[in-house]
């Protein structure tokens, strides 16, 4: 110990006095923070209570992102001390945060828009489903400045082949319980031309219902059947149906989307 | 041996001066090397920023393979976040016992900051091979899912991140040990690698919460 009294020794320079101690501070602020760190992971338990979860059902999501915003802002603020130091710091990193922030609200205001084919928005028509293709409006449209292009072409191809081969697999395996037009039979599968699902309606949630089935139900697990190729096939074809509402079609199963 | 030592101490001066550049104020007057760190984690703000939207933006979109509720645990990732949060904690210490012209104490804090990011990355590569193997989330090829694409890119990236950073904490004790780095003016550099940890941090606040936590209140 005594040697590094002497480093410590060497390495002071003597020259002006020593800034204030901080420790006692971060070490508050450690505790703290662990604190609402535990009281984040208690939120997710909160649902093994049903009567407290249903209680303040609106609140606790918000809850967890204001917690994360306050711990963001502490580590940031006193662990970073940027709170009190050089506003040129604050302006270089708060700018970029902000931007990133509007970078992401863009993005996800876009997938809306531009990203149709995994599962948001995506709605065709009867008569193209009688046509058996999907309409080139994947990816903006025709409007779209890069409408033409030989990738958009590409995909739409290989989006149309897929398309055919899962009407083509709902034809041999689903028809017998969904009808042949999808809407459903007494008893057996729900009706698909509607927007109400008891598993969700994106293609993600269809295809896992398709591929791992619905126990207590007569809808077998597909994927000791199908490779995920066709089961993903099968999935956009069913998504293709919603809203079509067909004549004669069960009524609504389940939460409407 | 001494005449060695001497030496050594010498070099130590030259050593210290040319450390010194990277310290040394410039036209502002201020370190260099903090403003550049600002700078930097500004724009990793905007990195960062976009590996998380990209995440969220395929978010429910993936067309097979496990999705979040089926890989993620609470438990591991509860304890790998406390300890990056302890790890701050202990950065922090390090970097006050710096400026109070302690290394030695610095010195220990940083090998227990180093020891924490460690273990938090040690579990992330568990957490990984639990999810490639046991759950069959792919990150690539025929196989993969859009989720396990964009979660592999952004918690990977952050783990390559604490990954440097122990690296750097490492070097950091090295320094401190040979005196090649010494408390007064040379503070800045522990100050401005504690940025860096701290910003690894608030990284893994906002990925815990609104990608882990958040999944699990649906």
């Amino acid at each position: 110990m005594s040697h590094g009294h002497a480093v410590e020794t060497n390495g002071a320079h003597g020259g002006p006095a020593l800034p204030h101690s901080h420790r006692k501070q971060y070490i508050i602020l450690g505790v703290v923070l662990s604190l609402v760190t535990f009281i984040e992971l208690g939120i997710p338990l909160v649902k093994g209570v049903p009567e407290l979860w249903t209680a303040a059902k609106e609140v606790w999501a918000p809850l967890l992102i204001v917690l994360s915003i306050f711990k963001f802002g502490a580590v940031v603020g006193d662990f970073m001390h940027l709170r009190s130091d050089l506003t040129l710091y604050k302006i270089l990193f708060i700018s970029p945060l902000f931007l990133a922030m509007f970078s992401f609200f863009a993005i996800g205001s876009l997938s809306v828009v531009h990203y149709a084919p995994f599962g948001k928005g995506y709605a065709i028509t009867a008569q193209d489903l009688a046509d058996g293709y999907v309409p080139p409006t994947v990816g903006g449209g025709a409007d779209a400045p890069w409408a033409d292009d030989k990738f958009e072409a590409a995909f739409v191809d290989a989006q149309k082949a897929g398309f055919a081969k899962g009407k083509e697999t709902f034809a041999a395996s689903c028809v017998s319980c969904h009808r042949a037009d999808g809407g459903g039979m007494p008893g057996l599968g729900v009706n698909l031309t509607d927007d109400c699902y008891k598993h969700g309606g994106k293609v993600a949630a269809l295809y896992t219902t398709i591929a791992k089935g619905v126990s207590g139900t007569a809808m077998p697990a597909w994927q000791s059947s199908m490779d995920s190729e066709k089961l993903r096939q099968v999935a956009y074809y069913v998504h293709s149906l919603k809203g079509m509402n067909v004549a004669g079609g069960k009524a609504c199963e389940g939460a409407k989307e | 041996m001494s005449a060695h030592a001497e030496n050594l101490t010498h070099d130590d001066a030259h050593g210290h001066e040319s450390h010194g550049a990277l310290s040394e104020n410039n036209f502002l007057g201020l370190p260099n090397i903090k403003l550049a760190m600002w700078a930097f984690l500004g724009s990793e703000c905007m990195f960062f920023g976009s590996l998380i939207g990209t995440y969220f933006f395929y978010h429910g979109n993936s067309l097979g393979g496990p999705l979040p509720k089926d890989v993620f645990s609470i438990g591991i990732t509860s304890i790998s976040t406390f300890l990056l949060l302890m790890s701050s904690l202990t950065m922090a210490l390090a970097v006050d016992a710096m400026k109070q012209q302690k290394p030695l104490t610095a010195r220990t804090f940083i090998l227990i900051t180093a020891a924490l990011g460690a273990c938090f990355v040690g579990f992330q590569v568990v957490e990984f091979h639990e999810f490639y193997t046991e759950k069959h989330l792919v990150f690539a090829g025929a196989n993969a899912s859009l989720f396990g694409s964009t979660f592999y890119t952004m918690t990977g990236f952050h783990g390559t991140h604490v990954t440097v950073g122990v690296i750097w904490l490492l070097i950091m004790s090295v320094l401190i040990t040979k005196k090649k780095l010494v408390p007064g003016k040379e503070a800045v550099n522990v100050e401005v690698m504690g940025l860096y940890w701290h910003f690894v941090d608030i990284v893994w606040i906002v990925i815990f919460t609104f990608v882990y936590l958040l999944e699990f209140l649906k």
